[in-house]
């Protein structure tokens, strides 16, 4: 079920798999697809996420079937087979991922019958046939792990009690991902642990087929990933933690270290010191600019991981008003907004905001145009720059989509990413 | 006998080819001889699709809603016309910058199997709610064309239901076109059907209508209009940044041209047909030699010819010196070049005007048109490798490992992680094109390739996702007889 969208945030779900496949290191999309596909679904995503896109193949790059009304009418696996048997023979790949676009999905080409031909003879290439009107870009992020669950991961691999596999922050999607999980990575690896990003440090599919060896499967989300996760620990024993909305700032992030300490029953003596120097570190540096950035009513509109983020450290951290926000993302059960809305809420000090769920351009920005509390700063994709403008707020992007701005490793998140994120709030004003 | 009436497909044209790995020579010769046969590919990489254009086209009308009747994936390439859009705004003065209204009807399993008619309503009915637009532009897709949904008969009956929003539905399914220029001609051919209608209007004394893409800076549009006011024109300038009132003045212009080779040509045919509008189809005025025949054309048309003359005279006076100390830096520098069907050719010629020699050239299709700069351009360099490839990098990066040239002119992305010094003749918001656009241009193509340490350094630490018995290869296997 998808809703009629103005300025929808994201693309179909092709898109979601593209970028998850894309940030894997050398792992190639093949596309079953109408001619536009590639380049559409790598726009949607990677296009709108700071100007960056998969280095390996994205966009125009990605092998494609191209169907045209010759495949439409006479159905296109001949040309798959041939298309696939080319990007082997000339792309230096890992892994071959067979995708299916809407045009693969209606007219109903078998595409695992095809991979099989190839797959029987032990070339590592796999299907994943879900068209792209089954859903949207988060939807794929959970299509491409199920698969992974079912066609990759492997079974029967040694534990190992100080390994973790982060879920939850999709790439691409989330403009940040690569400075989140690299800030995640130096935290938790402070602890002694060994983590898998998968789509930091030129992690592959090796790290894929390997990753049930983890002690932990930490999810930072509040509600991406349920499905996964279940099919997860039924097939291979690991059990999950779900950090409910992303960490902005030391008193979250501390709250995140010691879930996952106490999870993992690590050594006490080592999580309070790793704590104290990463706290000190925050506080040396807003021990230095008090006062600097004047007290704001703020306003979020984002997807709900980054919402949360957002929202907790300005209030909770950083002593400013919440007034508004919009979780930006769709979201269908009833439990999860729940959830959101709980750790939205659940403020120190302060008086929670209003929340809303919004997909919709017009109805987002009819939601801040209408609001009668007045706000004076607004954290935002590129889309809310508008409403920004037309109501005079001062305004950042600091969610998907981000075109104004080119992003590689900057993040909101952690640590020292709430440094930056206070960076950027400040205003001369 | 009453012409055809063109289907917007533009590989509908009779020899027109989209597919072939050949040289200036040969190419010239087997089309003179009508020897070229339509070609495909066994393996290829993925290509625009035509919907990208004609969503692209459009996107900057004022008072217009844009529906895409697809699933929501559809809309990831319109980000680039948002942002032309957006720092279009911004280069305009404008303070207050705004979206475009793009509104997806996200077709999706239940579509599929029962129709999207109920959510094209849908769409349609908050498109005029919240908008009250007068213009409202239905995009079709794959996913729509494929199931079925008649998306004329639909906004005909929307249209008696909305009558203060002209309805206009554009049949841009991406299966029907490898080439994505198609997606413009379905465009332009529903603003005649829809809005135009063959109505006469009356005529404009001095109106010129200048048919502009997206990707057509401000300064440029700036620099075109200026040089047609020397004509004592006043322009009509389409479809960018424009209105249903710019659109309904096309039919009282005395003379059309537009500054794309692909971009309006088979409309301002049509234009010719319907409203007898006499129209200029030349060159993308980039490049002295593409300026003036660009310039010549129109003035042509309005029988301004001896006043071009004079025009041209006095410009090349002025930029002559400063493209002279050019081509004292650019001279025999070894070019590939690879664009689209304007910008390749037009940078084709402004490497003559510096001097540069090409050795490879890539563009995604042959035709009568293409002959033309053919011939011309055989005139001048050596031998060298034409590819008539939609991008397909992994021909190009065999043909440019193998040949190893100086300079690359086009998207840069692959040829700079071969170490090779890039530059473009594409920039959407800053000069390239007219007089004053060229030293721009110029100068920045010198200086790009006068100092290439950023990809010199770049190759040495990233590496081309391509095996590296690929670059052994020729670069034409996959081309294969008997296409689509």
């Amino acid at each position: 079920m998808s809703d009629i969208m103005e300025n929808p945030k994201g693309g179909c779900v092709l898109a979601g798999i593209n970028s998850v496949l894309g940030a894997l290191d050398r792992v190639c999309p093949v596309y079953h697809s109408g001619p536009g596909c590639c380049m559409q679904t790598t726009a949607a995503d990677q296009g709108q996420s700071g100007h960056k896109n998969s280095c390996f193949v994205a966009s125009v790059s990605i092998p494609s079937s191209n169907m045209l009304e010759k495949e439409v009418v006479f159905g296109g696996t001949d040309k798959l087979r041939t298309t696939i048997q080319g990007a082997i023979d000339i792309i230096d790949a890992d892994a071959y991922f067979v995708l299916t676009g809407c045009t693969a999905g209606i007219i109903g080409d078998d595409i695992v019958s095809v991979t099989n031909e190839f797959s029987s003879k032990g070339i590592p290439v796999y299907p994943i046939d879900t068209p792209g009107f089954a859903g949207d870009s988060t939807l794929g992020y959970e299509i491409v792990w199920n698969n992974f669950i079912d066609q990759v991961i492997e079974e029967g691999v040694e534990k190992d009690d100080k390994l973790v596999n982060i879920f939850g922050i999709i790439p691409y999607h989330d403009t940040f991902w690569s400075g989140t999980l690299e800030e995640i990575d130096r935290v938790l690896s402070k602890l002694g642990l060994k983590v898998n990003t998968f789509f930091t440090k030129h992690q592959g599919i090796e790290t894929i087929k390997k990753c049930s060896a983890a002690a932990l499967n930490i999810i930072i989300n509040p509600w991406l990933f349920k499905g996964p996760s279940e099919k997860f620990e039924q097939k291979f024993g690991v059990p999950s933690l779900r950090i409910p909305g992303l960490f902005v700032g030391a008193t979250d992030t501390t709250v995140f270290v010691r879930k996952v300490a106490e999870a993992l029953g690590l050594d006490k003596a080592l999580v309070d010191k790793v704590i104290a120097e990463e706290e000190d570190y925050v506080y040396n540096y807003l021990a230095q600019a008090i006062g600097v950035v004047s007290w704001k009513r703020f306003a979020v509109v984002a997807d709900a991981n980054n919402a949360v983020g957002f929202t907790r450290y300005l209030a909770n951290d950083y002593s400013f008003t919440p007034v508004l926000v919009i979780v930006s993302e769709p979201i269908f059960r009833p439990q999860d907004k729940e959830r959101i809305i709980e750790r939205i809420n659940d403020l120190e000090y302060a008086t929670p905001p209003k929340v809303l769920f919004l997909t919709d351009q017009y109805e987002i920005n009819k939601a801040i145009r209408e609001e009668k509390e007045e706000i004076t700063l607004l954290v935002g994709s590129s889309n809310e720059r508008e409403i920004a403008l037309e109501k005079d707020i001062q305004f950042i992007t600091g969610a998907f989509p981000v075109n104004e701005r080119l992003i590689f490793n900057r993040t909101y998140a952690g640590y020292k990413g709430s440094l930056t994120f206070t960076e950027d709030i400040y205003d001369n004003l | 006998m009453a012409s055809v009436q063109y289907s917007g497909v533009r590989e509908s044209k009779p020899g027109r080819l989209n597919d072939l790995g050949t040289t200036g020579k040969q190419v010239e010769e087997n089309y003179k001889k009508g020897c070229l046969k339509r070609a495909d590919r066994s393996f290829a990489q993925g290509l625009q699709c035509q919907q990208i254009n004609s969503m692209a086209a459009l996107m900057s009308l004022e008072d217009s809603v844009f529906i895409s009747h697809s699933p929501q994936g559809c809309v990831g390439c319109s980000i680039m016309a948002v942002d032309m859009y957006r720092v279009g705004q911004a280069h305009r003065g404008i303070k207050n910058i705004k979206n475009p209204r793009l509104i997806v009807t996200n077709l999706d399993q239940k579509s599929v199997v029962f129709g999207g008619e109920t959510k094209l309503r849908e769409a349609v009915k908050r498109a005029v709610e919240r908008y009250n637009p007068k213009l409202a532009f239905i995009y079709a897709s794959c996913a729509s064309g494929i199931i079925g949904d008649d998306i004329d008969a639909i906004s005909a009956s929307l249209q008696s239901e909305y009558p203060d929003t002209l309805i206009v539905p554009i049949h841009c399914e991406g299966f029907k076109s490898k080439i994505c220029a198609s997606g413009f001609d379905a465009a332009f051919i529903s603003i005649n059907k829809y809005i135009l209608k063959k109505q006469k209007v009356e005529k404009e004394k001095g109106l010129v209508n200048l048919f502009a893409p997206t990707t057509v800076s401000y300064a440029d549009q700036k620099e075109m209009e200026r040089m047609l006011s020397l004509l004592g024109v006043k322009v009509n300038y389409i479809p960018f940044y424009s209105s249903l009132e710019k659109i309904k003045k096309i039919p009282a212009a005395e003379a059309s041209t537009s500054i794309c080779k692909v971009f309006a040509d088979e409309f301002m045919h049509t234009l010719w047909e319907d409203y007898q509008i006499p129209y200029s189809h030349t060159v993308m005025p980039i490049g002295i030699r593409n300026t003036d025949k660009w310039y010549r054309g129109i003035a042509k048309v309005l029988g301004k010819e001896e006043e071009v003359e004079k025009i041209i005279e006095k410009e090349h006076e002025r930029i002559e010196p400063l493209v002279k100390k050019l081509r004292e830096r650019l001279q025999g520098t070894r070019v590939f070049i690879c664009g689209g069907t304007g910008r390749s050719f037009a940078a084709a010629a402004l490497i003559d005007d510096f001097g540069m020699e090409l050795v490879g050239l890539e563009t995604p299709t042959y035709d009568d048109d293409a002959q033309v700069d053919i011939e011309y351009l055989n005139g001048i360099h050596k031998d060298f490798v034409v590819d008539i490839a939609n991008m397909q990098p992994f021909e190009q990066v065999n043909l440019v490992n193998k040949l190893r040239p100086d300079a690359f002119i086009g998207v840069p992305e692959w040829a700079a992680k071969l170490g090779i010094p890039t530059t473009h003749v594409l920039d959407g918001k800053r000069p390239t094109m007219g007089y004053d656009g060229l030293l721009f241009l110029g100068n920045k193509i010198a200086a790009q390739l006068q100092n290439p340490g950023f990809n010199k350094k770049l190759a040495a630490h990233v590496k081309l996702p391509y095996k590296d018995s690929w670059y052994k290869e020729d670069a034409f296997k996959y081309i294969t007889e008997g296409g689509n």
